[in-house]
């Protein structure tokens, strides 16, 4: 076994002995085989995310008080006003970091986890390196966060104009750490059982 | 780039030091011994990097995360930018946007931006500082693993390089609409984040973890068997890890 902690190797308990819970001598963080309930676990924060989604995309994002008039964007809106603007390589930014990000993030996770629900034995190290890839971009989509978070503080004008966010900046940051733990708590190891399970390259096969 | 084989034991001639390891990605049991500085060891079939030593590693991330505590609260609480509309002037920090979204009623979102862009950038540093300070001069004890643990744990949720790109897009937002200057918030802020950067990158996990576990040992009396040695047998790995 190795300790997800350190990536110390710490060697399987004896059978027999029961469930005794293995300690890692290096760090001390109680060492599984597997993360415990990982699966579990994911497919509980990957629906909470697809949940939040939706209010994410379809309520306001910003209000915008100009002159005494409010006017309300949701995400689509300000990137469809760059792309009107002319600033495509700006529109383009925000549309991959807050609306294909998490939607990539969430339908990605759910393709790992239902191919190891199904045992699908392909694309193994595509998979693999598409969890890398989804744990990576994971945190940009804070990126619209940060920026209403600076507009706010710094078109404060009064009456003349103001930003601040609207409703739909809590779910929005709901689906990012909801996203980012669901990534957190997936055990990548998974995808390869099913593999090892028919070439014999699983560690709990090999005592045979 | 190269596969480097190192001795399988049962075998003739000289048998090289090798230690076992297990890719926490895949689970698959290699041997290999530990690559040089610059050198990486990668899992050959998932491509999981497995080690990546630096040299000097301690000494580089102390120097640089020293360096981010120093120049943390000019980047944090000094105005990053200036907005001119019409005369009337107003200027932002990263404290302040924080401040900016609590106060405007989104208390959730306000907690967020704290963290990620405040707390967690900060304790980061702090502990990297800490940790490798003690293992420098060779003090390592139960808060130090407590300490690189939690540093681990929080790595992903530092999130200075996002707010970078945040500020980029924030000015090319307000650009046509005001005057926008610079102030010196910006500059220490572009120095607070190559040091973070920089710091984490030369941070050289492996050895981290072995010198406090060596260290502690040492202060418990065991002369410390700290590497798991490869024993030949029968059930040993067949592969050995693929150094680039």
């Amino acid at each position: 076994m190795v300790c997800h902690e350190c990536h110390m190797v710490v060697p399987m308990p004896q059978e027999g002995k029961g469930q005794a819970s293995v300690y890692c001598p290096r760090c001390g963080c109680p060492v599984h085989a597997r993360k415990p309930n990982s699966l579990a676990h994911s497919w509980a924060l990957v629906i909470t995310s697809l949940i939040l989604l939706f209010p994410a995309n379809l309520l306001p994002i910003m209000k915008v008080d100009y002159m005494g008039a409010s006017e309300y964007s949701t995400i689509m809106d300000g990137i469809i006003y760059f792309f009107k603007e002319g600033s495509y390589g700006i529109g383009t930014v925000i549309l991959v970091a807050s609306v294909l990000v998490p939607v990539f993030k969430i339908v990605g996770i759910m393709i790992i986890l239902l191919s190891i629900h199904f045992r699908i034995e392909s694309w193994l190290e595509h998979k693999t390196l598409m969890f890398r890839f989804i744990k990576f971009i994971g945190r940009w989509s804070m990126l619209d966060i940060f920026v209403i978070a600076l507009l706010t503080a710094l078109v404060d004008f009064g009456f003349l104009s103001t930003i601040a966010a609207a409703p739909a900046a809590p779910f929005f940051c709901g689906v990012v750490i909801a996203t980012m733990l669901a990534a957190e708590v997936f055990d990548t190891r998974l995808i390869w059982d099913a593999a090892a399970k028919s070439h014999g390259q699983h560690e709990e096969g090999r005592g045979e | 780039m190269g596969v480097e084989r190192c001795g399988t034991g049962a075998g003739g001639g000289k048998t090289l030091p090798c230690q076992i390891l297990v890719c926490p990605d895949c689970d698959l049991l290699l041997r290999a011994k530990r690559p040089r500085p610059g050198e990486k060891l990668c899992c050959p079939r998932c491509n999981c990097v497995l080690d990546a030593p630096v040299e000097n590693s301690v000494e580089k991330t102390m120097a640089l995360s020293l360096t981010g505590l120093l120049i943390f609260p000019p980047a944090i609480f000094l105005p990053l930018l200036t907005l001119d509309i019409l005369g009337l002037e107003n200027t932002g920090s990263i404290y302040s946007s924080a401040q900016a979204m609590v106060r405007s009623g989104f208390f959730f979102t306000g907690i967020a931006v704290y963290i990620t862009s405040i707390i967690v950038p900060f304790v980061k540093l702090l502990l990297l500082f800490l940790v490798s300070l003690q293992i420098q001069f060779r003090h390592s004890n139960a808060a130090t693993l407590f300490m690189f643990k939690t540093y681990k744990r929080l790595d992903e949720w530092g999130m200075l390089e996002v707010y970078m790109i945040g500020i980029l897009v924030t000015i090319i937002k307000l650009l046509h609409m005001a005057k926008i200057e610079y102030d010196v918030g910006f500059f220490c802020f572009i120095g607070l984040l190559s040091a973070t950067l920089l710091s984490s990158s030369f941070l050289d996990e492996n050895r981290f973890w072995n010198e406090i576990h060596a260290q502690m040992l040492e202060k418990e009396g065991k002369a410390g068997e700290v590497e798991v040695e490869a024993q030949p047998g029968s059930n040993g790995p067949t592969e050995s890890a693929v150094t680039k």
